[in-house]
């Protein structure tokens, strides 16, 4: 073995004994000693791993207080604000318009913006935009509302049939298939239809049936009967009678063998059915029979 | 299913048993390759940190390389190219000797050249040397610390060996 050799086993601490003797005989033995133990003094310094092993945790638990952000919260807070831009879109688009509807049977009052009130009768309905109330007060009807209007700017309500501006007063507007009516009980209204057009003063009374304008008398009333749950009917074709019975009532009627076109003046209140039949039955000598749900109206 | 539970490092108990069996190596690593001057024990606790903070992509096979990686990239960014000067340590009790004068000075030169050989030893030699002579670990154990073959580690060893003598017998 050459020394070499022997040198390189002696750093592998792969010397047998017999290896070993030879090693000492060498020439290079002391050099490689004092080389060796001079070695020593260039130890590392200690290292204390358990107190190193402290400051490590306590920083890696200062660092977690610091940034406790799980990887799910980013895509969270993104869904969030998408969200957030879609809800808050979409309440201000739907609250632009206000819309307010009756049912069958159903009435309602409603306070607008500017405090002046809409009283609506069954089946009807209104819209409005509250954001805009204040620089323009404008609504759309359908059907039958009361009016009290405040003080203020131009007050119109619009309906299929014509458009009603008010100047601060109490009126009626009514506008179903083929009736357009306008009352005016305490104001100046002025009515703008494809017919005709009026300005009417208190008591005066605008009426279209079925495309023609039909004088009326003036209004003694201080508000509709209906505010009161009666309605009263002068002289009106009875189909409107039944039509304002079917909307006061959950009821189906069938009036086809009676003449639907004769004239009315009555009245009949919204608590009472057989009441209400009666009412409107008896003066023109109609009688009626009930079949399951369907009320039949037929002479006498 | 055991597949997500480790292969990741963000286990307390395993970190921890991860420090305990590389931290000193580590330590003493830095040391011998470059030096007290840039605060090794620092450079070992800011790797480990980096760990912690990592951990999540950190598969535990491969967290002695990282933390060796780090730690290294660490001190390299901290360092100049300066010698590497390794403190002499002065151990030898010297309350009681009975050497002459003249030894003790011969001893101290010697000391001197020996500091001077180890800072001129590259730093792949002087690593593996040191662990081996003073450490003394063995051949593979320091082949698994440097990720680098056992035959590699002899030549730098071997290597370290003959530059060093040639250094010191060099009047």
């Amino acid at each position: 073995m050459t020394k070499d050799e022997l040198i390189q086993k002696w750093l592998q601490d792969n010397l047998n004994p017999q290896e070993l003797e030879a090693f000492k005989a060498l020439e290079d033995y002391d050099a490689l000693m004092k080389l060796s133990e001079g070695l020593k003094h260039f130890k590392a310094p200690e290292f204390n791993e358990q107190d190193t092993f402290e400051l490590v945790s306590k920083t890696m638990s200062q660092k977690s207080a610091q940034k406790p952000k799980p990887s799910w919260l980013k895509p969270v807070l993104r869904i969030a604000a998408i969200l957030a831009i879609f809800f808050s879109v979409y309440y201000y688009t739907t609250t632009l318009t206000t819309d307010i509807s009756t049912l069958t049977a159903e009435k309602t009052t409603i306070t607008l913006p500017d405090h002046s009130e809409v009283t609506l009768n069954a089946k009807s309905q209104i819209s409005y935009k509250k954001k805009q109330w204040k620089d323009t007060r404008k609504l759309t009807l359908e059907g039958e509302a009361y009016f009290k209007v405040e003080k203020g700017s131009k007050f119109s309500v619009e309906t299929s049939s014509g458009t009603i501006t008010v100047l601060g007063t109490q009126f009626l507007v009514e506008n179903r298939s083929d009736i357009f009516e306008v009352v005016c009980y305490e104001c100046t209204v002025k009515v703008t239809s494809s017919i005709a057009e009026r300005i009417l003063k208190p008591g005066d009374h605008f009426l279209v049936l079925d495309g023609k304008l039909i004088a009326k008398e003036k209004e003694e009333a201080m508000a509709p009967a209906w505010l009161q749950n009666e309605s009263v009917f002068e002289s009106m074709p009875y189909k409107y009678v039944l039509n304002e019975l079917k909307r006061q009532y959950q009821i189906r009627l069938d009036a086809q063998n009676i003449n639907s076109n004769m004239l009315f003046t009555g009245r009949f209140v919204h608590n009472d059915l057989n009441l209400a039949l009666k009412a409107i039955t008896i003066p023109l000598n109609i009688e009626y029979t009930t079949n399951n749900d369907l009320i039949v109206l037929h002479d006498k | 299913m055991s597949k997500n539970l480790n292969n990741h490092t963000c286990n307390e108990t395993l970190f921890a048993k991860l420090f305990k069996t590389h931290a000193k190596n580590l330590h003493d690593f830095l040391y011998y390759r470059f030096g007290e001057r840039l605060n090794p024990q620092d450079k070992v606790q800011e790797a480990f940190i980096k760990l912690w903070e990592n951990c999540k992509n950190v598969e535990p096979s491969r967290a002695k390389s990282f933390l060796f990686t780090v730690a290294n990239n660490l001190m390299l960014n901290a360092v100049a190219h300066e010698k590497v000067v390794l403190k002499f340590q002065d151990t030898k009790p010297k309350s009681f000797t009975n050497e002459t004068p003249e030894f003790l000075l011969e001893e101290n030169e010697y000391m001197q050249k020996l500091q001077k050989a180890i800072a001129n030893l590259t730093e792949a030699q002087r690593v593996a040397f040191l662990l081996n002579r003073i450490e003394g670990k063995k051949h593979k154990e320091i082949a698994d610390m440097l990720d680098i073959s056992t035959k590699a580690v002899e030549k730098r060893i071997y290597g370290a060996l003959k530059q060093l003598r040639k250094d010191i017998e060099e009047i």
